[in-house]
């Protein structure tokens, strides 16, 4: 057995050099030692109960009780869609000047919290972090699940909801194709794939465990559909052999996906010629604020996940540290991108341009910008200090902030830009109602709906990837190859 | 007579201990030997001589054919089923479907990756599986490394292999026999097919019962029924009592300038024909002339008007002297303010076209007068 507290501690290190070689552990020097990713009694027969009861034993009442209120939440969202469907657009605040309201910066919002999990598992993975394996399936989870949310605006506000299909290019009897010009298009091929592909990968790393699920569950009927999912897999070392390879390949795919998504729908904008949208930094913009809203997200997530379903030995604090630092990084980034942006439109001597930054700001709406600055590059400044990035509490603050700073960036980027355009003549408010509100919040209900019934039904940990950290931390405690895959 | 065998199977508490098995049992003249692991234990492949996974041609190969073909379907319809000119762009302009490219390529690409690997290299799903039946299935996907001996060409000397397992130190050896399978026949196909066949029938009737039972709401009813005013609607908002405005006095609407001459030989002379002399001005002529003129005055403006003896006036021969003589002027000053039973032409025919008319009228009249040079 193994015992994070009682590692053999090496002897001093004889020479200062930084051995990184397998088997170099004795000489490892302790000042650079990193705490194991896997903590306190762990074996691979554990994490399997540990994760086959999350799934198997009956959920406490606190569960019902939040899953109840969370439905109910989603129910208030798709009474509003309903009746915004019967009643007309009108029923929400877009309107000439601003003809994209919540609907799109919701959509362009959930889209981003929905980086995460590719982000995590798939770039990650290819970078070699051993830290992203505890916590890839729940992070792929709240991919689909955001993409589920972000999916739905669109859908609704096409205007006619009942006619989503003619989104996509098939042959129809009004002889008609899609315009492959236009980046609306691009943003419906990129938005579809990336969602089937996040479907894919997830799937595909619940295989073996679902294999696993199917042997040991007691209930015949899921150990029925366990065993359906699982495919029949049984672990032979051929079909592992391709099965990495498969994930190898999905990883580096989906990577370029990842990184063109949110590049793609930054083009909605970029193409345009609104000022404010009309730059070239858009797509690396949009790809960073997507990453950073996600992993705030995913903090989020496990910041209670981790506590309330008691992962704390697989998703350690060390785990909430590195995703941390994560989002420290991609704060400063974001910061960069808006003095760039800010930058960019000063040197531009284009006067709309200039006028719509100060805007932001300053402008009639000033609260919109300054709470976006202050959520996504103030706030998260906190986590420079090593005790901040462990503390619950403080990266709880922190996340939801960034969380509800990029929802405001969002609203800054559309309705602040939109309701001020090159023709003041035109210039107009923006107000949203109640029924936008209502369609906003339903998404948060349908989206913890689905992640708690997932938290509570489905493997919630890649078992597979994380049965080798386990083995890995026992034959070399104190874990210098780190990065080294297995 | 021996039972059918699937091999005979060990298993081990780690994968080192697992690793270091294989050659032990390899050395005493096993081959055929399969590892079952729960996680992916890296150096077995060697161990076991697995060939490297050919995936990665399959997902090139593919991957490929789904970027062409994306290509292929933009330029096709782009360009041959449904040219769409926006913003004065090329039709075949190529860089704008490399968004699409990129989508589709990856989409074929990650689903060649998946499902190849899953349908194609690993044979899945295989519900069959006689290790799905061992009583090592249960720790093999948990914590236990199982290593297998295959019988090959000449079968499977069992208490060898039982020997061989011990020795390397296995635990739990178990003889997993083969599954007896039966191969879906004629009649389970039928079934399935029938099945199916059922489901969609009962799919189909019950939609087609459900929309008749539930008529159809209709939805976003305010956007059909939003306040408007129709063009010739009264309306109380203004004075006039009127819906539409008449425009202001004085005010002139673009390309329409007003005929001043009060009488048709004040026009004749004033007016003049500012058309240059093209093809095109009299094809457009005789296609305004057989919309706007030729019900009253014939197609070849002979004056016999295809309206019924309802219609009383009679329209004049163009073709007569007193027209042909008359300038062109004149006609246009007739055209834009009408003579007598003949209607005014001003607000539905521009004036271009009421010269591109004249024009055509002259010709009609030349068609029918023609000087003996002009025919060949
Ligand atoms: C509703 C039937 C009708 C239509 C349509 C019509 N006309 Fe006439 N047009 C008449 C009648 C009737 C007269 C005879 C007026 C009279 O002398 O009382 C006439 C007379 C004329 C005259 C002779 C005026 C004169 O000085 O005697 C000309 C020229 C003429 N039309 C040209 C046209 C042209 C060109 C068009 C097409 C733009 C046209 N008309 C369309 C009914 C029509």
């Amino acid at each position: 057995m193994f015992e994070a507290t009682e590692l053999p501690l090496p002897p001093a290190p004889a020479s200062k050099r930084r051995r990184r070689r397998r088997g170099s552990d004795e000489s490892f020097p302790e000042s650079l030692r990193v705490e194991p990713l896997v903590q306190g009694d762990a074996s691979l027969g554990k994490l399997d109960d540990h994760v086959r009861n999350l799934s198997e034993a009956k959920p406490p009442r606190s569960w019902y009780v939040a899953l109840a209120i969370t439905s109910l939440v989603g129910l208030i969202g798709v009474t509003a869609v309903g009746y915004m469907v019967y009643e007309g657009i009108g029923t929400m605040g877009n309107n000439v000047p601003v003809v994209w309201g919540f609907l799109i910066i919701n959509f362009v919002f959930w889209v981003g919290i929905g980086h995460a999990g590719t982000l995590i598992s798939v770039i990650l993975y290819l970078f070699r972090q051993r830290w992203r394996n505890a916590i890839s399936r729940t992070a792929e989870a709240v991919t689909v699940f955001a993409f589920v949310c972000a999916m739905m605006f669109p859908a609704v506000h096409v205007g006619r909801p009942w006619l989503p299909h003619w989104l996509f290019a098939y042959p129809n009897e009004r002889r008609l194709w899609v315009n492959f010009r236009s980046p609306l298009i691009w943003d419906v091929c990129a938005v579809v794939t990336y969602f089937s592909v996040s479907v894919l990968f997830w799937y595909l790393g619940l295989i073996p465990d679902f294999a696993s699920l199917r042997s040991r569950v007691k209930s015949k009927v899921k150990r029925a559909v366990f065993g359906f999912m699982s495919l029949g897999w049984v672990g032979n070392a051929r079909q592992w052999l391709h099965y990495e390879k498969a994930y190898l390949l999905l990883a580096g795919l989906t990577t370029t996906l990842a990184l063109s998504v949110h590049s793609i729908v930054s083009m909605d904008f970029a193409s345009s010629m609104v000022p404010g949208w009309h730059m070239t930094i858009f797509p690396p913009y949009f790809v960073v604020g997507a990453a950073f809203s996600g992993f705030a997200g995913v903090v989020l997530v496990f910041a209670f996940v981790r506590t309330a379903m008691k992962l704390e030995n697989y998703i350690t604090m060390r785990h909430m540290d590195l995703l941390n630092r994560t989002v420290l990084f991609l704060s400063c980034v974001m910061t960069y991108a808006y003095l760039m942006e800010g930058f960019t439109a000063w040197f531009s001597s284009d006067s709309f341009n200039r006028y719509i930054f100060a805007n932001y700001v300053f402008g009639d709406q000033w609260w919109a910008g300054s709470l976006t600055i202050f959520f996504n590059c103030v706030l998260p400044q906190l986590l420079w200090f090593p005790k901040f990035r462990r503390s619950v509490p403080v990266m709880v603050l922190v996340s939801a902030g960034v969380t509800l700073g990029m929802w405001l960036e969002r609203y800054t980027i559309i309705v602040l830009s939109l309701h001020r355009d090159y023709l003041p003549s035109s210039w107009g408010t923006y107000l949203p109602t109640p029924i936008d509100f209502a369609i906003l919040l339903g998404s948060v209900g349908i989206f913890l709906t689905l992640l708690l019934l997932f938290l509570r039904k489905m493997p919630i940990i890649a078992t597979w990837e994380v049965k080798a950290d386990i083995v890995h931390y026992q034959t070399h405690p104190s874990g210098p190859m780190e990065a080294e895959h297995a | 007579m021996l039972e059918p065998l699937f091999g005979v199977l060990a298993l081990f508490p780690s994968a080192d201990a697992l690793l270091k098995a294989i050659p032990q049992v390899k050395e005493r003249g096993f081959t055929r030997l399969e590892a079952y692991t729960p996680y992916p234990v890296h150096g077995i492949d060697e161990a076991l001589d697995l060939p490297k996974s050919k995936l990665g041609i399959l997902v090139f190969i593919l991957a490929s054919l789904g970027a062409i073909c994306a290509f292929l379907f933009e330029w096709w319809t782009s360009t041959v089923s449904y040219p769409l000119l926006t913003a004065g762009k090329a039709y075949n302009g190529w860089q704008a479907w490399v968004p699409v490219m990129l989508e589709g390529t990856i989409l074929v690409g990650t689903f060649t990756a998946a499902l190849g690997m899953l349908f194609v290299f690993n044979r899945l799903p295989f519900f069959g599986n006689p290790m799905l039946r061992s009583k090592a299935v249960d720790e093999i996907t948990r914590d236990k490394f199982a290593l297998v001996i295959r019988p090959g060409d000449g079968g499977l000397d069992t208490s060898a292999a039982i020997a061989a397992l011990r020795a390397a130190g296995g635990q739990a050896i178990e003889v997993v026999p083969a599954p007896h399978y039966r191969r879906a026949g004629l009649a389970w196909w039928a079934k399935v097919t029938a099945g199916i066949g059922a489901a969609c029938l009962v799919a189909g009737y019950g939609t087609a019962w459900a929309i008749r039972t539930f008529p159809t709401t209709k939805p976003m009813v305010e956007m059909e029924n939003q306040p408007r005013l129709d063009a010739q609607a009264p309306d109380t908002f203004f004075a006039s009592g009127r819906g539409m405005q008449l425009p202001p006095v004085g005010t002139v609407p673009r390309a329409f300038m007003p005929v001043l001459a009060t009488n048709p030989d004040q026009g004749g002379k004033a007016l003049v024909d500012p058309l240059p002399v093209t093809a095109r001005v009299l094809e457009r002529g005789r296609q305004q002339f057989d919309i706007h003129c030729a019900v009253c005055h014939d197609k070849l403006g002979t004056g016999k008007p295809w309206l019924d003896s309802t219609y009383e006036a009679q329209p004049t021969d163009l073709q007569s002297s007193t027209i042909r003589d008359a300038s062109d002027g004149y006609l246009y000053w007739v055209i834009s303010k009408g003579f007598a039973s003949m209607p005014a032409y001003a607000a539905d025919i521009s004036p271009n076209d009421r010269w591109a008319i004249i024009r055509y009228v002259r010709a009609l009249e030349r068609s029918q007068d023609a000087p003996a040079r002009d025919v060949k």
